[in-house]
């Protein structure tokens, strides 16, 4: 089909512009200082359609600087945080960040499709404005991603002098466009000529003659990297003017009555130092050049790892933005001029898992506490169970799987399910230690409070790959939670598993959890339960061992052949789990890890928990270490 | 739940904090509704001994007496909330520390009655004492100072983030001083939370919240010096003026 084309003379932008007035908000290009910005335009003349680029993109005007997602009056009265837009149109957008947006798309309306982004998006029609100059620092070229967009607009304009040629992109396009003059042949090979010459003059290219990112995991020791670390200043304005970043930190507010408030989401970036913190100030990323590395490889490969979608798009605003002048182009081709050794990598693919909801994923389900058991000193286990009788019925979870448990005012905590999942009994528990703000409001709830809880979410314990086969189960401190589901069910199914045997290990005996149900543990057939602390406090009975877990593996009757092995604990832990059941030649397919990290979405979109290319909260939190044990970073 | 005992104390300093304090009109009177101020000298006449739940201490402590009363609030408040940046550093107070003269040429370049008095280099007040939370800025945060309170009245911890101005700056769309207009604005190495004010206002941005976590002063001194053109003294200068103590910044007067 040729395309459908007009033209629109330079002389009747004015007119045009007024036209779209009457239906839409305008928004487009304007003078800022020296610099551009999309702002909103009263008439054609406030546009400035000769820009270079501006200091945001337009990603502001879908994925908001800041987002209300959730309004609240005390527990009872939740609301939806949506405010009314109209219909706007965004005029003369460059095609890097037409497709910015294309790719934020697949982060928001893939799986569990953003309502708040999607209502803005789809509100809003996008005319592209093709390049026909190349901008100081872009490099769109060497992602396909410009000069010319081809999908993702209503309309798209290229200058040819005194007219634009109007390519039609959609339906709502086409009204837009209507009462235009066709194109004649020689506007578009106008338009044609005017957009390779552009290209043909674009200097700047990220061209690594081969898989990006199988170069760049390559080259992920590269001293380069360490040369920009002593420059970068961590001051994230990279991130900020990125189109394709995305990372969100969420913040409930109250006023001084602490009970009326809102939650929302505000723009995060990777490139601080706050950004993975969890309870008791511990920090996954605390090394600045992990940070800058894992920004950098996520735009030029994890991006395109997870979502197929491009990462980067070339449109050049993190140079033109650094202080320092930190250029991916001039990165890969310093790495280029002496690259590492080549050798053979595997890149991570994450898990296929697309969820789509009809309810809000943010919304919270009212639960109340039927029970709160004390198992040590600082934590306790809570049974809970949806007021909605619908919702209850329906709540289906994996063993080792977590919710976000929420309370309004204070905020959300991920916290694994530590009762079983084979056990349809329409209430769940959590165990949870009080270390951070939430999970210390929890502890001073009683029963029958309610508290908002979303979920469930991840990938859980590997429970048909144990079936026919011998189960080690390794937990450490309060890691023990997310497994005592598995236990469970192995000892309802007694039948369908091979020799248990679980070793737990806690600094110290009044640390450990569930002692209550240690006896019935033991009476599980072919079980055996073995304990260890580090530490003996005087004048405390201890009738087990003493010693970090590992050393219990030289007691345990396990052996490889035939065995998963599912571990959770501190990072610190199971990475010795896992090397000593490594040295004693267990195989990486055999072992499951599961891991915690900073979560503030649990559906893959606030990037807390990117640990590389995986986003612990959707690909895991449970992972066969094989699946990992190559990420360029590293595990533990 | 009965209101927090709050207190505020000065030491070395403008008071110019305690006078933000007052500033609050939007939210005042429901901030009087839900705290108790005992001891406030600048804004009440009747004054009240401790303990209080909450103190909020300004300046900096540069002399033995005001240690002496320090180590007294401490033991008087639950809470003690480092106030403006003097408290949390020593602030402007602890330029004297690098200013090269000995503390008792400082004496007598700003006093004439010597006989009754005793300094010592400047310092923040977690030098002596711990502190359980950073208001930081010169002067502080309004919107901080609120949250604060709200969130000791909740019982959790306000959680401020203190990366880079550069983010609030981005978010406003300002056009950058340093790399436009050639400023040596140090909105990249101080700590957010002021909604990028000065830079806004078109004027660089001084540092005066101090240190960002983990940022990297040095590598801004070196581009104050060689993308600017600025002296080493010049560089020191900048580095020295708030935050001067603090390890980050340090690194950022030593770079050049």
């Amino acid at each position: 089909m040729p395309v459908e084309a007009f033209v629109l003379p330079k002389s009747e932008l004015g007119s045009f512009v007024a036209k779209l007035k009457a239906d839409y908000e305008v928004f487009g290009p304007v003078a800022k200082g020296p610099k551009f910005v999309f702002g909103p335009v009263e008439k054609a003349e406030d546009m400035r359609l000769d820009y270079d680029t501006t200091i945001l993109p337009p990603k502001k005007y879908f994925h908001q600087p800041e987002q209300d997602l959730m309004n609240f009056s005390g527990v009872a009265d939740v609301a939806e945080g949506k405010k009314p837009v109209g219909k706007r149109v965004l005029f003369g957008v460059h095609p890097c960040d037409v497709n910015g947006l294309l790719s934020l798309d697949k982060v928001f309306l893939g799986s569990y499709p953003d309502p708040y982004y999607k209502e803005l998006r789809d509100k809003t029609a996008v005319i592209a404005l093709n390049c026909v100059k190349p901008c100081e620092y872009g490099f769109c070229a060497s992602f396909n991603t410009g000069p010319e967009a081809d999908v993702g607009f209503d309309l798209s304009l290229t200058d040819i002098g005194d007219k634009f040629v109007v390519v039609i992109g959609s339906a709502r396009g086409k009204e837009m466009a209507a009462g235009l003059a066709p194109a004649a042949e020689e506007d578009l090979v106008a338009g044609k000529r005017a957009l390779r010459a552009c290209q043909h003059d674009m200097t700047r290219r990220i061209d690594v003659g081969g898989d990006l990112g199988e170069f760049l995991h390559q080259n992920f020791d590269h001293p380069v990297w360490m040369e920009e670390k002593e420059k970068c200043l961590a001051c994230g304005s990279c991130t900020a003017v990125c189109p394709t970043c995305y990372c969100f930190a969420v913040k409930d507010m109250v006023d001084l009555s602490l009970q009326k408030g809102g939650r929302t989401r505000m723009w995060d970036s990777c490139m601080f130092y706050e950004f993975s913190r969890v309870a008791l100030d511990h920090i996954f990323m605390p090394d600045r050049t992990a940070r800058l590395k894992q920004r950098m490889y996520h735009k030029l490969t994890y991006y395109q790892q997870q979502f197929n979608a491009t990462g980067c798009v070339g449109c050049g605003r993190c140079v033109a933005t650094c202080v320092k002048h930190i250029d991916p182009v001039d990165v890969i081709n310093r790495i280029q001029e002496n690259p590492l050794p080549a050798k053979e990598v595997t890149l991570y693919r994450p898990p296929v898992k697309i969820v789509h909801t009809e309810v809000n994923p943010w919304e919270p389900q009212k639960a109340v506490i039927k029970a709160i058991k004390k198992q040590t000193a600082d934590v306790n286990t809570y049974t809970f169970e949806f007021v909605d009788p619908q919702v209850r019925d329906s709540y289906t979870y994996d063993n080792g799987v977590f919710n976000l448990i929420s309370i309004f005012g204070i905020g959300e905590s991920a916290i694994s399910i530590s009762s079983c999942a084979d056990e349809n009994t329409g209430t769940f528990d959590h165990t949870v230690r009080a270390v951070g703000n939430v999970t210390k409001a929890l502890a001073k709830m009683q029963v029958g409070d309610v508290v908002g809880i979303r979920g469930p979410y991840g990938f859980g314990w590997p429970m048909e790959e144990m079936k026919g086969k011998n189960v080690l189960l390794v937990a450490g401190g309060i890691g023990l939670a997310p497994l005592r589901g598995v236990i469970k069910s192995i000892q309802k199914n007694r039948d369908q598993f091979g020799n248990f045997e679980i070793l737990y290990g806690s600094r110290t005996p009044d640390g450990m959890l569930f002692t209550d149900e240690y006896e019935e543990w033991r009476k599980i057939p072919n079980t055996r339960l073995y304990l260890t602390v580090d530490y003996v406090p005087p004048g405390v009975e201890w009738g087990h061992n003493i010693g970090v877990v590992t050393t219990l593996f030289d007691k345990m009757t396990s052996r490889k052949e035939n065995t998963i092995m599912i571990t959770c604990g501190p990072d610190i832990m199971m990475k010795f789990v896992v090397l000593d059941l490594l040295k004693r030649g267990w195989s990486p397919e055999q072992l499951y890890v599961s891991l915690e990290r900073r979560m503030s979405c649990g559906i893959k979109k606030c990037g807390n928990c990117q640990m590389g290319p995986v986003f612990v909260c959707q690909d895991g939190p449970v992972f066969k270490y094989a699946d990992i044990m190559n990420l360029p970073g590293g595990v533990f | 739940m009965a209101k927090p005992k709050i207190a505020f104390f000065k030491f070395s300093s403008c008071a110019g904090c305690q006078l933000s304090v007052l500033n609050i009109e939007p939210v005042l009177l429901d901030v009087l509704g839900a705290i108790d101020i005992r001891y406030f000298v600048m804004a009440k006449r009747e004054n009240h001994e401790g303990p209080y739940d909450i103190g909020f201490v300004e300046g900096a402590v540069t002399s033995p007496k005001e240690l002496l009363e320090l180590k007294k609030i401490r033991e008087e408040c639950s809470v003690l909330v480092a106030m403006g940046t003097c408290a949390c550093f020593g602030g402007l107070p602890s330029i004297k520390n690098y200013s090269g003269f000995s503390q008792k040429e400082l004496e007598e370049k700003v006093y004439t009655e010597l006989w009754d008095l005793k300094s010592f280099p400047a310092y923040g007040i977690d030098y002596y004492v711990k502190v359980d939370y950073y208001l930081r800025g010169c002067a502080i945060d309004l919107g901080e100072l609120v949250t604060l309170i709200k969130s000791a009245l909740k019982g959790i911890h306000p959680r401020f983030r203190f990366h880079s101005v550069c983010n609030e700056c981005k978010m406003k769309e300002n056009v950058c001083l340093f790399l436009t207009k050639g400023k040596p604005c140090m909105g990249s190495v101080t700590a957010a939370g002021c909604g990028a004010l000065c830079p806004s206002l078109n004027r660089p941005c001084e540092g005066c919240r101090g240190p960002a976590s983990d940022c990297n002063a040095a590598s801004l001194a070196r581009s104050f010096v060689e993308d600017l053109g600025l002296s080493k003294a010049d560089v020191v200068r900048k580095f020295r003026k708030y935050a001067g103590n603090t390890p980050e910044f340090s690194k950022g007067a030593e770079a050049v």
